[in-house]
């Protein structure tokens, strides 16, 4: 059996043990909530018995952050284990992971970084994706990854190489449209214009998030993806553009990083909510 | 076991008996057992949130602080070991050469 | 002829730990030649990253040394013993090993020890789950047979022993018990056990430690009340085995097969 990517088309937000509380003390009208998978591979403790709790109650996505799946090492096969066994367990409604590496000759390096997009990549990347499919029986969605560099080696353009791995491996994508934002400002670029040419059809849950500016040594400007910050103006116009263009689409508000009280973060999702315009979510836990 | 227990059973099962009066005898010190809260079920800690950290985080997320260079005289300590006494005194954290 | 990518992840992982390196070349950006606070931004994320996986581990540790001590030293930690597993719940282990050999901590002897505390607890609260045997499960054993028995320890019992008053300290930094002179400078072992979904860490009496630890090594209570025994004279059987069942440490008894 292979089961495929289904969430709601409603905002969720990305779960927080300090939130646990509130989100229980009584319902929230919310689509579902996302949970970061390596946070919760031990073999049991209060992280699973929260987890357990939410996932009575509400749709589950879950987000895998150290796979490494652009590395040209071979996958982490016990990590790959611990992944299966998260994914049995709790039977989320969809998987996901990012375009990027994170481990390197055994040692993990704790964060997403970007790898040049060339053929061999695609095809490592492709291996890769087939990898994780088929060993949890499931369709991943693979993320799109804010950078702060570049490969002078690159020869295909992130949308291309995105859309040649999903064809070639059936996954869907996640557009994280702050991501975007973040990569597109960094690199000179215009955002709406990647946008426009993203693959929407392809798209089966979407990210925003907040992000810093910084500026580099010649004064251009340096986004950084904290996470830690309310979703700036700029992401919401892009965001109301991908839907009105895309229709709805699940919508995740990630909030990693000085994290805040649980109104706030809820009131983001009803940002969110309001630009779906879809009544049917409030219900849909 | 054999008889060159240095403990005798008889000891031993005596010694269960009186562990379990220990834990079972006093009933009037605790009225009312405590209702199990929301909270003690999901291991929220009530103090502090100690325990929501103790498992460390993953995120997907980067960092706009600046950190990755490392500083010798960063070394002067400047918690609470100063009032942590020991039989040596508090014990000082200096800066080393390097 | 641009490297292989697998020769760019080698020098882009090297330069990620080491700051004193380069950027790696073949990394641009769309208006400088060479990107430095660019790729600083990778080299952040590692380093603070891991830095507060560190510190939401050992937070006592953090609090007795101080912020800006713990991050620097974090950061030595990091470079020389990056994590294996993104499994980061169980990054640090080696850290309490770190932090005794490492000389601008030597004044406090007491440090690694708090450290092995939190790594235990850490552990511990991440221990499967299970639930201990209540009392009742205690009662009416052959007299015969009962030196005999063995203890299959709940998953999440954890000691540590210390010629320190860890438990103490470790109780004073976490706003269990208020900070103060500790005027009664004595080792403490230190149990470690969620019986409930709550970690709860208290200090053990005299020879519980060794008692504890002989059981979880397998042996039987015969043998483990006469381990403790050994080391310590006054080793209280009675206190030590109200302290096992009442704290829930038993997951379950196991009886020794009958004689042939």
């Amino acid at each position: 059996m292979f089961i495929v990517s289904n969430l709601p088309a409603c905002a969720g937000v990305g779960f927080k043990p300090e939130h646990f509380r509130d989100i229980l003390a009584a319902p929230q009208p919310l689509g579902f909530f996302e949970v970061h998978a390596e946070n919760y591979m031990g073999a049991g403790g209060p992280p699973h018995a929260q987890l357990g709790a939410l996932r009575e109650r509400y749709t589950l996505s879950v987000h895998g952050v150290g796979l490494s799946i652009g590395s040209m090492e071979p996958l982490n096969r016990e990590h790959l284990m611990r992944l299966k066994l998260l994914c049995e367990r709790y039977q989320p409604e969809s998987f996901s992971e990012h375009l990027a590496w994170s481990s390197h000759n055994d040692i993990y390096l704790n964060d997403l970084l970007p790898l040049p997009y060339t053929p061999q990549t695609l095809a490592r990347v492709t291996e890769h994706i087939d990898e994780v499919q088929s060993a949890l029986g499931r369709q991943m969605l693979l993320e799109n990854p804010s950078t702060y560099i570049r490969f002078s080696e690159s020869t295909i353009p992130e949308i291309d190489f995105l859309t040649e791995v999903s064809k070639r491996t059936g996954c869907g994508l996640l557009l994280d449209i702050n991501n975007v934002f973040v990569s597109a400002k960094n690199h000179g670029a215009q955002p709406l214009a990647y946008l426009d040419s993203f693959p929407f059809d392809r798209v089966k849950e979407i990210h925003l998030g907040g992000h810093d500016e910084e500026v580099d040594e010649v004064g251009g400007p340096l986004l950084i993806d904290t996470h830690a910050s309310p979703i700036t103006e700029a992401v919401w116009s892009l965001y109301s553009h991908v839907i009105a263009r895309a229709g709805a689409l699940p919508t995740l508000i990630e909030w990693d990083n000085d994290v805040p009280d649980w109104p706030t973060l809820r009131h983001e999702a009803t940002l969110a909510q309001n630009i779906l315009s879809d009544a049917s979510c409030a219900s849909a836990a | 076991m054999n008889s060159k227990n240095v403990i005798a059973n008889a000891t031993i099962a005596g010694s269960f008996a009186a562990a379990l009066a220990m834990i079972t005898a006093p009933a009037f010190s605790a009225p009312k057992p405590p209702q199990p809260t929301m909270d003690k079920c999901y291991g929220i800690a009530m103090k502090g949130d100690n325990d929501c950290a103790a498992g460390a985080g993953t995120t997907c997320a980067g960092t706009a602080s600046a950190d990755y260079q490392g500083n010798a005289w960063k070394y002067v300590a400047k918690g609470t070991c100063t009032t942590i006494k020991t039989p040596k005194g508090t014990g000082s954290l200096e800066p080393i050469k390097s | 002829m641009s490297a292989m990518p697998a020769q760019f992840e080698m020098s882009f992982a090297d330069a990620l730990l080491n700051a004193d390196r380069p950027v790696p070349c073949g990394i641009t950006a769309h208006n400088a030649a060479i990107p430095t606070r660019r790729f600083a931004v990778y080299r952040n994320n590692v380093a603070v990253g891991l830095r507060k996986a560190l510190q939401s581990r050992f937070p006592v540790v953090e609090k007795i040394i101080g912020e800006e001590f713990f991050a620097a030293m974090a950061l030595v930690y990091v470079r020389e013993q990056p994590p294996r597993s993104p499994q980061l719940t169980t990054y640090g282990d080696e850290l309490p090993a770190f932090i005794a050999a490492f000389e601008p901590a030597r004044e406090l002897p007491y440090l690694a020890d708090v450290a092995r505390l939190e790594a235990a607890r850490t552990r511990s609260y991440h221990a499967a789950d299970a639930t201990p045997l209540g009392a009742d499960h205690f009662a009416g054993f052959d007299t015969d047979a009962v030196a005999g028995i063995r203890i299959d320890m709940h998953p999440s019992t954890e000691i540590v022993r210390s010629p320190y008053p860890i438990v103490t300290i470790w109780a004073m930094n976490s706003g269990e018990q208020e900070l103060a002179p500790i005027e009664n400078w004595h080792g403490e072992d230190a149990l470690i056990s969620r019986p409930s979904p709550q970690v709860e860490i208290r200090a053990l009496p005299p020879g519980g430690a060794a008692f504890l630890l002989a059981l979880a090594a397998g042996l039987p209570l015969g043998r483990a009340a006469e381990a403790a025994l050994a080391e310590e004279p006054n080793f209280n059987l009675t206190g030590n085995l109200a302290g096992l069942i009442g704290s829930g440490l038993v997951r379950d008894i196991v009886f020794p097969q009958p004689k042939k």
